[in-house]
């Protein structure tokens, strides 16, 4: 690896808070200008003789004050290794969820206002959406909702905080009515960015269906075309309503009458893996949302974050350790003159080295 | 290790004990805790048609009202210290919708600025405005959460308020605190007019939108319009004019609507100054931080030993003497 791409990967990898404060660590030069040590005379360099050692000692401690200094500026400037994102194997989807935000959500599965035990549509699919996404930590989930016009809630996050948020906002009162295919056509767009091919499914959570414009629908087509994707709908079926599933009987057939079946059926015509769960009732729900958990676990390249740490303690660390050294050094230092008691008997190298190092 | 005395009657080594110890203690202190403030934010963003009127300016282009606030928005959302919450609502109509609840901002940067960065007028269920109604409405919301209530709006009522009266207000004034933040500018500008599928086809007319609430009774007035009849014509025999079709600041109708609400209001001249107009009118929520501070004794020991070696190489040029 040449130079450049040593210091890319350096900054790729560390960072500091500071980086102005790096400026100091000119200062990491001053050891080599002068040391801890008394500066003493001595008659003649030729009383000194040529050590290997002792150059090294002293050297060695020059590189401690060095070090002692430039560790210091480090941990000053914030010295920290970067957030990591590791990327690993598992299992889990990029799901777009896509919530129904009409008014008839407000209701109960008896299409009454909810009263007693009795639920409304959207509390039932918020506290069951949010176990959901609770079970599953590794999706990508974006959020989207549709009523009278289709709303981007959330680009795809990792982050489940903000999706819990959106989810939570669902049982707010709604608005008047259902066009499920322009949401459809929204959510298909939350894919855009989106390189994982394998696995992206659309969840879809409504209480009734309309009418697709015919344009709206050549869109569709196309852009599961372009995106392909995994649909489920979960259609949550208010007592007295018409189901997915029923065959009208002949005549009475038409989209105008049975909206959410004939959804059903261009759903079907998509040629997308596709499943609709129709539920009737809180515990149907439940079930429904357990089988779609079962089946999005897919192989998938997910992005693990590994926090930000910070080295500043470990940087002081060092320069205490360096400190510590030129401290005992300094500590074994003895003069020449005949004042001192004793010859540096007992001071091994320590003592021996800062004479030397005062030619 | 015994030291001989001549080392501790040395500074040398003073300054090397004092930058051991300073950088043992650096390591040794606990953190401290201090508090900081954080903000609930519920920011809700008029999506209506006025606000796509393009009478700002950024970096020499015209930009659209919902532009420069989203930019706002998105600016607020970068200054807010972490642990702040922020919520996001659209208002049309008479409503504001929430779109989320707050969620921290620091941890959901990416997607909340993502969620900023995607509202757009074609979000709106209803060509209505009815700015007050949403204002109340929004504080509801707000209330509810709880959050601090930011709603930008240029304040067009569309149609206009049936004999100018704001309506009646039935939460309790300044129970939530928030600011109304008036978008665009007072100079009257054409509004864009867009087909159904969002491409812009010219600006709106004079006919084009109602220039005056014919719902409901008729105001005062009436009777010394022209062609009045009390049966067949209650609010005069002509059609109504007037500049609603341009979109414009109604400054004095937020300030009357933010007197109201007891909410505070301010003009978005700069998006940059959001933030501390937020910071001005919303209710501080203190939060501890555990602060690191062992840099204060860590930089008294770089102190030490810049001093050490500087010293060092200017007093000790002139070697000891030799003994005699």
């Amino acid at each position: 690896m040449n130079a450049a791409g040593m210091a890319a990967s350096l900054t790729r990898d560390w960072g500091v808070d500071q980086p102005w404060l790096l400026l100091l660590l000119a200062l990491a030069l001053l050891p080599f200008a002068a040391t801890a040590f008394v500066r003493r005379g001595i008659a003649s360099t030729l009383l000194v003789p040529d050590d290997a050692l002792s150059k090294a000692v002293s050297l060695g401690l020059r590189l401690a004050g060095s070090v002692a200094i430039a560790t210091i500026v480090l941990g000053l400037a914030g010295l920290h290794q970067r957030e990591q994102a590791i990327v690993r194997q598992g299992t889990g989807a990029h799901l777009v969820l896509l919530l129904d935000r009409s008014s008839s959500m407000d209701n109960s599965f008896a299409d009454r206002a909810p009263s007693g035990d009795q639920e409304a549509k959207s509390v039932v699919a918020k506290r069951l959406l949010v176990d959901f996404i609770g079970r599953r930590p590794r999706d990508r989930i974006a959020v989207s909702a549709f009523s009278t016009s289709p709303m981007p809630i959330l680009p795809l996050t990792d982050h489940h905080d903000v999706v819990r948020a959106a989810i939570n906002a669902i049982d707010r009162p709604g608005l008047a009515f259902t066009d499920v295919g322009r949401g459809l056509a929204l959510a298909l767009d939350s894919f855009a960015d989106d390189a994982n091919e394998s696995s992206r499914a659309i969840l879809l959570v409504s209480d009734g269906a309309a009418l697709i414009d015919r344009r709206v629908q050549e869109a569709l087509r196309d852009a599961v075309i372009r995106t392909p994707v995994h649909l489920y709908w979960l259609f949550l079926r208010s007592r007295g309503s018409k189901g997915i599933f029923d065959i009208p009987p002949p005549g009475e057939d038409t989209p105008q009458a049975n909206p959410e079946r004939h959804l059903h059926l261009f759903l079907q015509s998509l040629g997308v893996p596709y499943e609709a769960f129709e539920a009737t009732s809180p515990q149907a729900v439940e079930r429904a949302i357990a089988e779609i958990d079962r089946q999005e676990t897919r192989p998938l390249t997910y992005v693990e974050r590994v926090p930000r740490r910070d080295f500043a303690h470990a940087a002081f660390a060092a320069a205490a350790v360096a400190i510590g050294l030129l401290l005992a050094a300094k500590l074994g230092e003895r003069a020449l003159t005949r004042a001192m008691p004793a010859a540096p008997a007992g001071a091994g190298h320590t003592g021996a080295a800062p004479m030397r190092r005062a030619a | 290790m015994r030291a001989p005395p001549g080392t501790l009657r040395d500074w040398r080594f003073w300054l090397l004990a004092m930058a051991f110890l300073t950088l043992i203690a650096a390591l040794l202190l606990p953190r401290l805790t201090l508090t900081r403030e954080a903000r609930d934010l519920l920011v809700v963003i008029d999506v209506t048609g006025s606000m796509n009127v393009r009478d700002y300016e950024v970096d020499g282009v015209p930009a659209a009202r919902l532009a420069v606030a989203k930019r706002a928005a998105r600016d607020l959302l970068a200054a807010l210290p972490c642990q702040s919450r922020l919520g996001l609502g659209i208002f049309t109509e008479r409503r504001s919708f929430l779109l989320f609840e707050p969620a921290e901002v620091c941890e959901n940067y990416a997607a909340i600025d993502g969620a900023l960065e995607g509202l757009d007028w074609r979000m709106a269920w209803e060509g209505d405005s009815h700015v007050a109604r949403g204002v109340h409405a929004a504080l509801a919301i707000a209330a509810s959460l709880p959050a601090d209530l930011v709603f930008l709006t240029d304040g067009q009522e569309a149609p206009p308020l049936a004999g100018g009266a704001l309506p009646r207000f039935e939460g309790e004034p300044g129970k939530v605190a928030g600011v109304l933040m008036g978008v665009g500018s007072p100079n009257p500008s054409p509004i864009p007019k867009f087909d159904a599928d969002g491409r812009e086809t010219g600006f709106y007319a004079e006919q084009d939108v109602p220039q005056e609430d014919r719902s409901g009774p008729p105001p005062a007035d009436a009777p010394s319009r022209a062609g009045w009849d009390p049966r067949n014509a209650p609010w005069g025999g002509e059609a109504a004019t007037g500049t609603e079709h341009l979109g414009s600041l109604r400054e004095d109708h937020l300030r009357s609507l933010a007197a109201q609400t007891g909410l505070g209001f301010a003009v978005l001249r700069d998006p940059g100054a959001l933030a501390a107009v937020v910071n001005a009118n919303t209710r501080a929520r203190p939060v501890e931080l555990r602060v690191d501070i062992a840099a204060i004794p860590a930089a008294l020991a770089l102190l030490c030993l810049t001093l050490l070696f500087t010293a060092g190489a200017l007093v000790g040029r002139r070697p000891e003497r030799l003994p005699a």
